[in-house]
Parts: structure tokens; C-alpha cells; sequence
């Protein structure tokens, strides 16, 4: 009887105990897909600042409510946030959805809990990097311009974005400029790190997890090619692009009603209107 | 010889006083739907005068009917194969709301509810298109009894036929003149709506040659408003369909006369069979200009001639149809006495509607407070008419004024002889000569006198019996059409995006 009981708690207990580590396990997917993009454990900064003993920087009631509306703190005005965003070149922190309190404290638990190891996993060792290789440059065009397929049959980069004057209209609206994504995501590194699993909510859609970059043989190519392409590009010759793609567009509409009125010049426009406007 | 019948009309312009009550039956039993408001099936135009829709006879413009090609072969203006393709989502011959007019209703119930006030309350007019008050600009009989002539009867496509000189002396006070024109769908033996169609929605019907647009094929792609030379077929914007006058068969099916044909009030309309030749119309429509008016004729068949009927018989024509050509009206005015024309036959349609030109001979200025005449012989020659004839050739003889004079001189001869045999105010020696001039006998011109003012009723309509118990054996068994009539499902023609 008391062996059953025993038996019965040990079952308990160890049940117990696996759900605890299969807790730690999903928090750690979480924030493998969630947070890994931007920020390391010990690593040093990447788009987001190292996460490690966050807590010792700022109180867990601050970091929840920041953890679960980025977007609220940041438009309330709060001084430490600013200076966060300040800090990341202006790219402000992505809010990520279902996002709750519970949640957002399971994940400053395990951060907290990686804190405390010599070497956390989360150090941005996963994160492909090596220095610029100009080899690697026409490999990341084709990528980015579709030439080449991406091996998760994701979209081509030019369908939306643009890059200096790649591509034949200079390639798309709908999304930011790339040109100086380099800089702007915080170096080769942070660059790396955020396309190795997108976090905004459209490219979270386009590369989910099992569409993800290759690292080494998409990744690393296409960040090759945004910094040859920040390094040819000044700033200041991106915005004649914008009015040459408007100029282009009226000529060509201008030329298509040229061309209508040419082919269809003998078409009927009306008698009785020509009659009365002649003076009577 | 491939004889078949047509069911024709004969329009006598000089009973037509003009009082578009053929229109208002027309629109009250066939156009008052929505949709509808600015199609006048039948309309009753004011000569010289631009028409309905503006202009219509300017085919430089509208690019209705058919030209005669380099190699001899018919071409449509309008369109071809290859350019019902290019020009299917724009067809760059079409009229606008512009050259019809914008429809319009009067606010009436203004008339009882405005509030008391120090003005008598007005109906103002409200377009029937989008409901706002409008102004009214123009209208389908805009121009009648030379409303606005300075505008509109001095664009009168016919008018080119005349020198600067006789366009000048034609609005001068002692000549100015105006006639009618009431203008229904001609259903041509060539039919260039017919040809453009590209769903094949509009058809012959076979046993009296009633031209009719089919409401569940059509597709309103409009290429038959801008083919018809005429302007005779309209587009439903309600519907999205195209809509034409049907002649109204089903009355025509039940031995009535047309609506408009019935209400005519100076009887001036006719309507029988002619028998003709199918086979001759290809080389009939591609005559030289001058010689259409004599080949359309010869294409008419005497339904007298034993051959003719046993040919007709053959090609399954019934014995009461041919019946109804012989006692045809049209007959005798077309073929018989040959003083109806064809309007515009140029534009090679091959129309079945003919009209019996206007005479237009007295001509009077008022001088001094007297009113005097041109010429003290009422009936002076028909070159001094009003009218020139050159102007009439234009309009009624693709430019060949014989057609015209004859028909004239023949109108004339008649009047002279009744002049003579009823007031005897004409000697009979001058009757008689006139009669001789134009080849009239005076038995014949008594028969033109009593067809053209004694008619009754049962002489202008000689309606042949439709016979659509036989007509229905070539789609069905009578028996079975006979007991699933009315069972099924029927929808009216709408648009289905």
C-alpha cells in the first residue's frame, strides 16, 4: 500500500517535474522565435539591446507592460524607452502577437534564468556571421531580385522593397528602402540575426519558421549585398529616383492616350454639339 | 430564283400632317419601360432637318451601313472581323446620349403641392436619367416645323446635293418649305445591324422578313447601333440590351396593323407583302449608286406571274400569303406605278419601307399686304416646286433624280386628270397630255387616286396570315408546343453582372 503511494507520488512528482522542463522548453521556442531576432543573452546588442540581467537595469512590471505593448510605451512618451529607441537607431521594438502578461513573464523568467549561466544558449552563436565577403555580392542580386529562387519559396525582396537603383523601376514601394538596412539594424550581425526569423508582422507572414533563410547560402549573401549597395549609394541620390519613377509613369500614361487618339482619331465624337456651339 | 416574302411598308408623305401620334402609340406600347425613355422606335422628323439622332444621315460621321469596296465586295462602315475584335470594349462609331437627347419627365406634382406663394407653381423639367432638374437642350423632334432652323435644317445632310445658290433661294421666305418624314426600322433585305452583330443575337425572321434582335443572345456589345445607317436599333441601359422596333408582330400575328400603322391619323401608311428574289440581293446591294433604285425593283416579283407562284409555293410560302401579294398595296405603289422610293438607298441596307414624295407646288409671297402666288397655274410643273428636286433625289433616290421626277410627275398627272374629271377647273386636253407624258393611263391614275385618298381600312393593311402554327413545326411538334405552353420559367432580359 504505502509502496502504491509511493509509487503514485514519485509518478506526481516526475510529471511534475517534466511538465516544469517542457514549460522551459516552449519558453525557450518562444523566445527563440520571438526574441532571438534582435537580442542575445550575454551576446552583446544585435537590433535590441543584450537581455542579460535586464531585470537589474529595470523593474519586471516596467519590462511586462513594455514586453507586451512596445508600442503604447513608446507613443506615451516614457523617458527610458526613448532612450531604447534612441539607442536602436530608431527601429522601435516589434510588438508580437499574443503577446500577454503571462506570457511575457515566462520569458523574462527563463531570461533571468539564462542570466545566471556561465555561457547562456541564447549568446548569438546561432547567428550567422563573417566579414564581408564581395565574392558573395552578385549571389545576394540574384537573390534579392528573384534571379535566383529562395530555397523556402519565399518572395523575392524587389517585389516589395528597394535597393539604390536595382532592377528595372528600381523595384518596389510597398516596402522600406533597404539601402542602409545595414546601418540602420545595428551592423552585419543584427542584420543577420533579424532575417534569420523576421519579426514584423508581414514578414513574419512571408518567412515563418519553416519557409526561414538559408544562413549561409541566402542570408549572408543578401546582407553582402545590402552593404555593397549602402556603400555605393549615398543618401542623397535615393530621393530623384522617387520622381524619375512619377515622371515615368505620367509620360508613359501621356503617351498611351497619344497613342489612343492616334488609333481611334476617326472615331465619332459627336454632331449635335459641333452644331449649336457654331455662332447661329 | 429563291422567292420569299417580306412584309413592306409604303409611306405617303404627302398625307403626313405630322402629328407624331404614330410615335406616341409606338412609345405607349413598346418604349415606356425603364431604359427606354429616349428611344423613339417610331419618330416623325421635320425635312429639311438634322432628325433623330442629330444628323443621322451623315454616314461620314455615324459610319452606318454598307460601302462598296475597291474589289466590288459590300464592306460594313462601322466594322469588320478583325476590328470586332480591336474595337470590342470601345467602339469608336457609337452615339452618345448627346446626339439622341437626355430624357426628361416635368416635376407635375409640383403643380398640386407647391406652398402658397405669390407665383403661379411651375412643373420644371427633371431628367429622367439622373433625376436633377435640368435644362432642356434638346429633344428628339427638336427641330419640328423648322424649330430652330438656322441651326438645324441648315445642316441637313441632304442639302450638299444643292449649289450655295439653291441652299440660299430654299430659305428665302417664297420657297422656304418643310415636309415630314415618319421614320420606322426599314427591316432591309440587307441588314447591316443584322451583319455587325457579334453575338448573332439579331436575325431575318424567315416567313415575312421582320428584322428582330434577340433579347436572350444579345450581349450589348451595341455593334448594330452604330452599323444601322438608320439609327433604328437603340441600346437598353436598364437591360444592358439592345432593343429595336419589332413591327409589332404580335399584333401583325393576330392580322392587326402595327401600332403606329393603325393610329395614323392622315392613313398615310401601307403595309403588304412583296415577293422577292433572295438570290439577286447580293448583286442587287452592290449596284453602282444610280442603278439601286431600278435593281431593288427588279428584285420584287410580280406575285401575278404563274412562275413566281409556283415558285413561291415551292419554297413553302403559303397559298394565303401569296394571296396577300397580290392584293398588296405596296405592290401597286413600288413596282405597279413606281412612285414610291426607298429613303436613302445608297446606304445599301436594301430597305422594305418606301415613301411617296412629297408634292409641294403652290408658292406664294406676300407683297403689299396681297398675297400673291409664284405662278397663276396652281399646278404649275413639278421643277418649280418647292421642294428641289435635287434635294428629294438626295433624300429618296441616292441622288438619281429621274426616280424622283417620275414619281412626281405621275403624282402630278393624277391630280390633273382628278382636277379635270371632278372640278373642271383643268381642261381635259392638258390632263390628258400630262397623263401621256408620264405613261399613265386614266384608269391607272384613278387607281392612284382611290389607294391614295379613299383608302379604308382593309385597303392600306393587307396582312398576310402569319400562319405560326406551321412556322412552329420547324422548332417543335405543334401538339407538344400546344400543351407546354405556358409552363416554365421566363425572365425578362436584364443584366446579369
Amino acid at each position: 500500500m504505502r509502496t502504491r503511494v509511493a509509487a503514485a507520488l514519485v509518478t506526481v512528482l516526475s510529471l511534475a517535474a517534466a511538465a516544469g522542463e517542457a514549460r522551459a522548453d516552449g519558453d525557450a521556442d518562444d523566445f527563440k522565435t520571438s526574441c532571438a531576432n534582435c537580442h542575445t543573452i550575454g551576446g552583446g546588442r544585435l537590433v535590441g539591446p543584450d537581455l542579460k540581467d535586464v531585470e537589474k537595469r529595470k523593474d519586471r512590471a516596467w519590462l511586462v507592460g513594455f514586453v507586451t505593448d512596445p508600442t503604447g510605451v513608446l507613443a506615451s512618451g516614457d523617458p527610458y524607452a526613448q532612450k531604447l529607441l534612441a539607442e536602436a537607431n530608431r527601429v522601435p521594438m516589434t510588438p508580437i502577437a499574443g503577446m500577454n502578461a503571462k506570457r511575457a513573464g515566462q520569458l523574462l523568467d527563463l531570461v533571468a534564468a539564462e542570466s545566471k549561466l556561465e555561457k547562456s544558449r541564447f549568446a548569438g552563436g546561432a547567428v550567422p556571421d563573417r566579414a564581408f565577403d564581395a565574392k558573395n555580392v552578385p549571389v545576394g542580386r540574384d537573390l534579392y531580385t528573384g534571379a535566383a529562387g529562395l530555397k523556402g519559396d519565399g518572395p523575392a525582396c524587389i517585389g516589395c522593397h528597394r535597393v539604390g537603383d536595382t532592377g528595372a523601376l528600381g523595384g518596389g514601394r510597398l516596402a522600406p528602402d533597404l539601402t542602409d538596412a545595414v546601418a540602420r539594424l545595428g551592423g552585419r550581425k543584427a542584420l543577420s540575426a533579424w532575417l534569420s526569423a523576421p519579426p514584423t508582422p508581414t514578414m513574419k507572414r512571408l518567412f515563418p519558421f519553416e519557409k526561414a533563410l538559408d544562413p549561409e547560402r541566402e542570408i549572408l549573401p543578401l546582407v553582402d549585398f545590402l552593404q555593397d549597395a549602402a556603400a555605393r549609394h549615398a543618401p542623397s541620390e535615393r530621393a530623384p529616383a522617387r520622381v524619375a519613377f512619377v515622371l515615368l509613369a505620367l509620360g508613359l500614361a501621356g503617351a498611351l492616350l497619344v497613342g489612343m487618339e492616334i488609333a481611334w482619331r476617326r472615331r465619332f465624337r459627336g454632331v449635335r454639339e459641333t452644331l449649336v456651339k457654331e455662332p447661329s | 430564283m429563291d422567292v420569299r416574302s417580306q412584309v413592306s411598308m409604303v409611306f405617303h408623305l404627302d398625307k403626313c400632317i405630322g402629328c407624331h401620334t404614330c410615335s406616341i402609340a409606338c412609345k405607349n406600347i413598346w418604349t415606356d419601360r425603364k431604359g427606354t425613355e429616349y428611344m423613339w422606335w417610331n419618330n416623325v422628323e421635320t425635312k429639311p432637318g438634322t432628325g433623330y439622332p442629330t444628323k443621322w444621315e451623315d454616314q461620314e460621321a455615324y459610319r452606318g451601313g454598307w460601302t462598296l469596296g475597291p474589289d466590288g465586295q459590300l464592306r460594313l462602315r462601322s466594322t469588320d472581323k478583325r476590328r470586332t475584335v480591336t474595337n470590342i470594349f470601345h467602339n469608336p462609331s457609337m452615339p452618345s446620349m448627346d446626339d439622341y437627347y437626355e430624357p426628361w419627365t416635368y416635376d407635375y406634382s409640383n403643380l398640386f403641392d407647391a406652398p402658397e406663394g405669390a407665383d403661379q407653381p411651375v412643373a420644371r423639367p427633371v431628367s429622367m436619367v439622373t433625376g436633377e432638374p435640368i435644362e432642356v437642350k434638346a429633344g428628339p423632334n427638336w427641330d419640328d416645323d423648322l424649330g430652330g432652323s438656322p441651326v438645324y435644317a441648315a445642316n441637313d445632310p441632304n442639302l450638299d446635293a444643292l449649289s450655295p445658290e439653291q441652299r440660299l433661294q430654299m430659305q428665302s421666305i417664297e420657297r422656304l418649305v418643310f415636309f415630314y418624314l415618319p421614320r420606322i426600322c426599314n427591316h432591309c433585305l440587307n441588314p447591316s445591324c443584322v451583319a455587325s452583330c457579334p453575338s448573332g443575337a439579331l436575325y431575318k425572321r424567315g416567313e415575312d422578313g421582320i428584322v428582330l434582335l434577340d433579347q436572350t443572345r444579345c450581349r450589348g456589345w451595341r455593334a448594330c447601333v452604330a452599323a444601322c445607317p438608320y439609327k433604328k436599333t437603340y441600346y437598353n441601359w436598364q437591360t444592358g440590351k439592345s432593343e429595336k422596333c419589332i413591327l409589332c408582330f404580335p399584333r401583325l400575328e393576330t392580322g392587326q396593323a402595327p401600332a403606329c400603322f393603325h393610329s395614323c391619323v392622315g392613313r398615310i401608311r401601307y403595309l403588304g407583302v412583296l415577293l422577292y428574289d433572295a438570290d439577286k440581293i447580293p448583286a442587287v446591294a452592290r449596284s453602282r449608286d444610280e442603278d439601286l433604285i431600278d435593281a431593288q425593283r427588279d428584285m420584287i416579283l410580280d406575285p401575278h406571274d404563274p412562275a413566281v407562284v409556283e415558285a413561291a409555293l415551292r419554297n413553302g410560302i403559303d397559298p394565303s400569303v401569296v394571296d396577300a401579294a397580290q392584293r398588296s398595296p405596296v405592290y401597286r405603289f413600288v413596282k405597279t406605278w413606281g412612285i414610291a422610293l426607298p429613303p436613302h438607298i445608297e446606304f445599301r441596307t436594301l430597305p422594305m419601307l418606301f415613301y411617296v414624295p412629297p408634292l409641294l407646288p403652290v408658292m406664294s409671297a406676300k407683297k403689299d399686304g396681297a398675297v400673291r402666288n409664284a405662278s397663276d397655274d396652281l399646278f404649275a410643273d413639278v421643277e418649280d416646286a418647292r421642294a428641289p428636286i435635287a434635294y428629294l433625289a438626295r433624300l429618296l433616290g441616292a441622288g438619281n433624280e429621274g426616280k424622283v421626277r417620275a414619281a412626281l410627275r405621275k403624282q402630278w398627272a393624277v391630280r390633273l386628270h382628278r382636277r379635270a374629271t371632278t372640278v373642271g377647273d383643268v381642261d381635259r386636253a392638258t390632263a390628258d397630255r400630262a397623263l401621256r407624258e408620264t405613261g399613265c393611263t386614266a384608269e391607272e391614275a384613278d387607281e392612284i387616286y382611290r389607294l391614295t385618298a379613299l383608302c379604308t381600312f382593309e385597303d392600306r393593311f393587307v396582312i398576310p396570315p402569319m400562319h405560326r402554327e406551321e412556322a412552329i413545326e420547324m422548332l417543335e411538334d405543334p401538339h407538344v408546343w400546344k400543351q407546354e405552353t405556358g409552363f416554365g420559367f421566363r425572365a425578362g432580359p436584364k443584366r446579369e453582372f
